[in-house]
């Protein structure tokens, strides 16, 4: 029998990262990337590419972050910075972790789509590490669609990177390889989006959590055929469910409230903050990750490439972050909305207040927040994060009674 | 009294009013204001326009309307600033300028809309790729959105001839305030931490036509008298801002001197020179282009420690005082990497973690007193 | 009979409603989640309503500790609790200002039901912990706290938004010789300030009371309703609002 998604899923995973230690050995170069970079640039030439955001969160599901955190607050690292810098800077010096472990890079590439923060991230790695620092820098979208001055700014850099790769490498630049890359990247993100938006589906075949497993993947793989290939097959493992009214669990066990989590999941309290939505019947049925890496652009087109990395929501303004939840809401028959005020992440949170307010006017759905962090087991309390998540749902409830009355 | 006390009292006056200061400038100029956050704005452009640009670098004040839109583990200037924007403080400004230079001044463009809709805003957003060819594009593009977008809101016109002269003043008030912290080092009696802290504010909440005359003449006074020596420790201060005021009281208190700065609030906005060639928005997006050490401007390899440790062998500094400005991740995504750097070279660090709203200060009043005392 | 009970991080408290829901029984045990203190107060109110546990035929748990206690049928939040109490004794009010051994809460009703509902971020101040805390570097009961601050001549600010650090903060305050009472009125104003914070968050309505523990001390009632510029009252029987709550939610989840 051909295998399940679930078994390919955790055989790339280890491949991913047996293949970038082998490479190491076998004298490759290796860079550390961001999450949501344009990674088609390196993988054209070859480069292993890590990426320490995953890293950090597979250290951290592993109950392992506490000692490279430790080593990073030592050196002078505030408490108060993002949690997977600190794990990162940590495993610099560490270089090992009984979780995972990445090669030590020969560069470092980064964009700052995601937030400001990993651009100085990268900087330090770049100065301790004496390597060099690609930035692809992706102005804040204040305005609703990027001015003409910043994709040419972008375009431009992306030439620069070419350039600098070139150096790395000390060979010309592989531009038919790239167009078979960003083919089969845009492919992916296809398949990856397609797969995500099974859960409009009443009662959702996919279960968030089992999205935040699959997002793993999606960040290492983009643009590799067995990645590809792995997302479509998911895909089409959730639209049989779909078809058969399978939920997102096992038989009997019903999906009772859809919610949209926003923000990063807790990587080291995962088992509690699923459990207890679980226990209520909560699913997370969307968020805007599917379309974190639903990047997608013609092949060799650098300008809609270029867009597409800008367009990253966290890179946007409240106006689109709040008006796209509210959609998600109405298409996914969503019930509520959970908000992870992440302690790392300040980027994401400091607009939470005001999306809390735009949602529930625009949609009339309840919201809540809670205090967590995505991989300093510290900062996320059990007992708070469970009274909110049971308030919520008293709230959802008392709003299906009312719907139900009005239906009548 | 003397001509330097009675000036550098009116600095001082100014800089611990600047709500008073800056009603008082536009009184006697005739201009109305602009408020400029931090870190960097084209406050040149707003000067060609006919305004007053102001600093607005938070202050005391308790967080109450704000709580609406930030968390607790926000950075206090920037949270104050929303704050008193609420209040209704800033309603004599006829613009404010928002750079979104890190992640919680890009949430404060955004919530600033809605929050203080009284106040029209203009975010820039600074290019931190400088070593990529077309940041210069981009950034001239964007100081041209940022005139774009102040004539709508004041319909004014400024031309580039204004601009230009603008640029020639604010080159001529940098130089002055080069000068002005070079010559000060010399008196740390006269200009002790907490008066040449105060005399560069001051700049922040005065057209600068006007301040840059008053500094000048601080300059000329203080070079008539015999240089002077420094009663206790000689320090290189680094970090966001010089305050709380309290804490400079200390650093008197205890003879501390800061003979140099790496301060945002302060040197950061004057020690980088001009280019002498190119058009009127090349000399502008090039003093961005150019500036090292700034952790707000991203670098391929930082240069600030070693740029700190330049500043302390050449001013006979004995060490390094770091302002931490709690929650203000640049700042602190900097700190390990120089704090290892001086650190090598044998370079004490006063770590000192403030906020703005600061009531208590004997934990530092101990720490600062016990690290002069270890000196 | 019908039972809620309120676990909370400091406290016990337990509530018995008649069929008629008139309250036959309110006791208050100054031990919470994790020790026997639910046991105590369950027994203390059965004692004064002279009934027996096989008397009782519905209960609802509530608080910190609501999911450690398996006598009760089902445990509701005390946000739904402190709701359903204030409908029931203050049926007026729309907001409700509940600030607990742990959790500060700020809860707006529209027709008795919960609107919006806000809590304190992980460690701001704004808590009745942070209170303890006070007291204890006071040396004076909590009970006392108000009555000190009452002799209060100036107002102290207190700054840190962590407990730990205002603790440095007042013990600091006190060797630099100030007045107790005057470090007793700064903290409830520094409570009361986090608090009007997060009412800015989902904003006052036209009557806003106050429950839970901390209600008791007069002052801070006081301190509340001076930063938020309003009426503020402290409901009656604060302490049991919530297990009053829960036990008319017993009463309405046996009769469904």
């Amino acid at each position: 029998m051909s295998k399940t998604s679930k078994e390919l899923l955790n055989e790339l995973v280890a491949k991913h990262y047996e293949d970038a230690a082998q490479a190491k050995k076998d004298g490759k170069l290796v860079a550390w990337a961001t999450s949501i970079c344009p990674q088609e640039l390196l993988e054209a030439m070859d480069i292993t590419v890590v990426y320490p955001e995953n890293h950090a969160a597979a250290i951290a599901a592993r109950k392992h972050s506490q000692e490279f955190l430790d080593q990073s607050e030592g050196c002078g690292y505030s408490i108060d910075i993002c949690s997977y810098a600190r794990v990162n800077m940590g495993y610099k010096d560490i270089q090992y972790s009984e979780a995972a472990n990445i090669p030590m890079p020969d560069m470092v590439f980064c964009c700052n789509n995601i937030c400001t923060t990993v651009a100085k991230w990268y900087e330090n790695l770049a100065t301790e590490l004496n390597i060099p620092f690609i930035l692809i820098d992706t102005p804040f979208n204040h305005i609703y669609d990027a001015p003409a001055h910043n994709i040419e700014y972008m375009r431009n850099q992306i030439e620069h990177a070419i350039h600098q790769i070139e150096e790395i490498c000390g060979r010309p630049y592989d531009y038919e390889r790239l167009t078979e890359v960003m083919k089969i990247s845009n492919e992916t993100a296809y398949w990856w989006r397609r797969a995500c938006f099974t859960a409009q589906a009443m009662p959702s075949p996919l279960s968030g959590f089992d999205m935040f497993n699959y997002m793993a993947l999606v960040v290492c793989i983009r643009g590799k055929k067995e990645g590809r290939d792995l997302f479509k097959l998911w895909c089409e493992e959730l639209e049989a469910k779909a078809a058969e009214g399978k939920g997102p669990w096992k038989e009997g066990e019903e999906e009772k409230y859809r919610v949209i989590w926003d923000g990063i999941a807790c990587w080291a309290n995962l088992s509690p903050t699923y459990k207890i939505l679980k226990k209520y019947g909560i699913n997370v049925v969307t968020s805007l990750y599917p379309d974190a890496w639903t990047i997608l652009y013609e092949t060799n087109d650098i300008e809609g490439m270029a867009k597409a990395y800008t367009y990253y929501h966290a890179n946007r303004n409240v106006d689109y972050v709040a008006a796209t939840k509210s959609q998600r809401v109405k298409d996914f028959n969503v019930d509520g909305v959970i908000f992870h005020s992440n302690r790392s992440c300040k980027l994401m949170d400091f607009t939470i207040y005001e999306q809390q307010r735009r949602i529930t006017a625009e949609t009339g759905v309840p919201t809540v927040v809670f205090d967590g962090d995505m991989t300093d087991p510290r900062i996320f309390s059990e007992a708070q994060y469970e009274t909110r998540i049971q308030a919520l749902v008293e709230m959802m409830e008392e709003n299906k009674k009312k719907k139900a009355q009005e239906g009548k | 009294m003397s001509i330097i006390t009675k000036k550098i009292t009116k600095l001082e006056n100014i800089a611990l009013n600047p709500a008073k200061a800056v009603a008082e400038s536009c009184k006697e100029t005739g201009k109305e204001a602009v408020g400029c956050f931090p870190i960097y704005t084209p406050e040149e452009i707003v000067y060609a326009g006919g305004f007053l640009p102001v600093g607005m670098w938070g202050g005391k004040k308790e967080f109450k309307e704000s709580e609406a839109y930030l968390q607790g583990f926000c950075c206090s200037i920037i949270k104050t600033n929303v704050e008193l924007g609420i209040r209704g403080a800033y309603n004599h400004l006829k613009a404010v300028i928002i750079p979104a230079l890190c992640d919680t001044l890009k949430c404060i463009v955004e919530n600033w809309k809605i929050a203080v809709p009284q106040v029209p805003s203009v975010a820039i957003v600074y290019p931190q790729n400088r070593w990529a060819a077309g940041s210069q594009e981009y950034l001239i593009a964007e100081y041209k959105r940022v005139r774009s977008e102040l004539e709508k809101i004041t319909g004014v016109l400024i031309t580039e001839t204004a601009i230009e002269q603008a640029y020639e003043l604010y080159e001529e008030y940098r130089a002055v305030m080069r000068e002005f912290t070079e010559v000060a080092a010399k008196y740390p009696q006269t200009i002790d931490a907490k008066k040449r802290h105060l005399i560069i504010k001051a700049g922040y909440y005065m057209d600068k036509a006007v301040y840059k005359e008053d500094v000048k003449c601080i300059i000329e006074e203080l070079k008539k008298m015999p240089e002077e020596k420094a009663k206790g420790v000689k320090v290189v201060a680094t970090g966001l801002i010089g305050e709380p005021i309290e804490v400079l009281d200390i650093f008197v208190e205890n003879g501390i001197t800061v003979v140099a700065d790496d301060l945002a609030q302060e040197s950061r906005q004057f020690r980088t020179v001009g280019r002498p060639e190119g058009t009127i928005w090349e000399k502008m997006a090039g003093r961005i282009l150019d500036q090292r050490g700034c952790t707000f401007l991203a670098e391929q390899k930082k240069s600030r420690g070693d740029m700190l440790i330049n500043m302390v062998k050449n001013t006979g500094a004995e060490a390094v005082v770091v302002m931490m400005m709690k929650f203000c991740d640049p700042e602190e995504f900097d700190y390990p990497v120089y704090k290892a750097q001086l650190e090598k070279e044998g370079i004490p660090i006063l770590y000192l973690e403030v906020d703005q709203q600061m009531e208590s200060f004997e934990q530092l009043r101990t720490r600062i007193q016990s690290f002069a005392e270890m000196l | 009979m019908f039972l809620g009970i309120d676990i909370g991080s400091s406290s016990s408290k337990v509530a018995i409603v008649d069929e008629n829901k008139n309250v036959v029984a309110a006791k208050v045990v100054n031990m919470g989640t994790g020790t026997n203190g639910a046991d105590v107060a369950m027994q203390a109110a059965l004692d004064e309503a002279g009934i027996t546990l096989e008397d009782v035929k519905y209960i609802v748990a509530t608080g910190y500790g609501r999911l450690k206690f398996d006598k009760a049928d089902v445990q509701i939040t005390e946000i739904s609790c402190h709701a359903k109490g204030v409908q029931t004794l203050v049926p007026d009010a729309d907001t409700i200002i509940d600030i607990g051994g742990q959790d500060a809460k700020v809860i707006r009703l529209a027709g008795g039901q919960v609107e919006n509902f806000i809590m304190n971020e992980k460690c701001a101040a704004g808590t009745g912990r942070f209170l303890e805390v006070m007291s204890r570097v006071l040396n004076t009961d909590l009970k006392d706290l108000s009555a000190l601050a009452d002799q209060s001549t100036k107002a102290l600010a207190i700054s840190s938004v962590c407990t730990v650090f205002a603790e440095s903060e007042v013990i600091s305050s006190l060797a630099a010789g100030e007045a107790l009472a005057d470090v007793a009125r700064g903290a409830n104003f520094a409570i009361a300030k986090r608090v009007a914070g997060m009412c800015k968050r989902v904003g006052t309505g036209k009557k806003i009371v106050m429950t839970g523990g901390v209600a008791l001390n007069d002052n801070m009632v006081r301190s509340m309703a001076a930063e938020l510029g309003q009426e503020v009252t402290a409901v009656p029987h604060c302490q049991v609002v919530g297990a009053i709550g829960a036990a008319i939610f017993a009463h309405e989840k046996y009769h469904k």
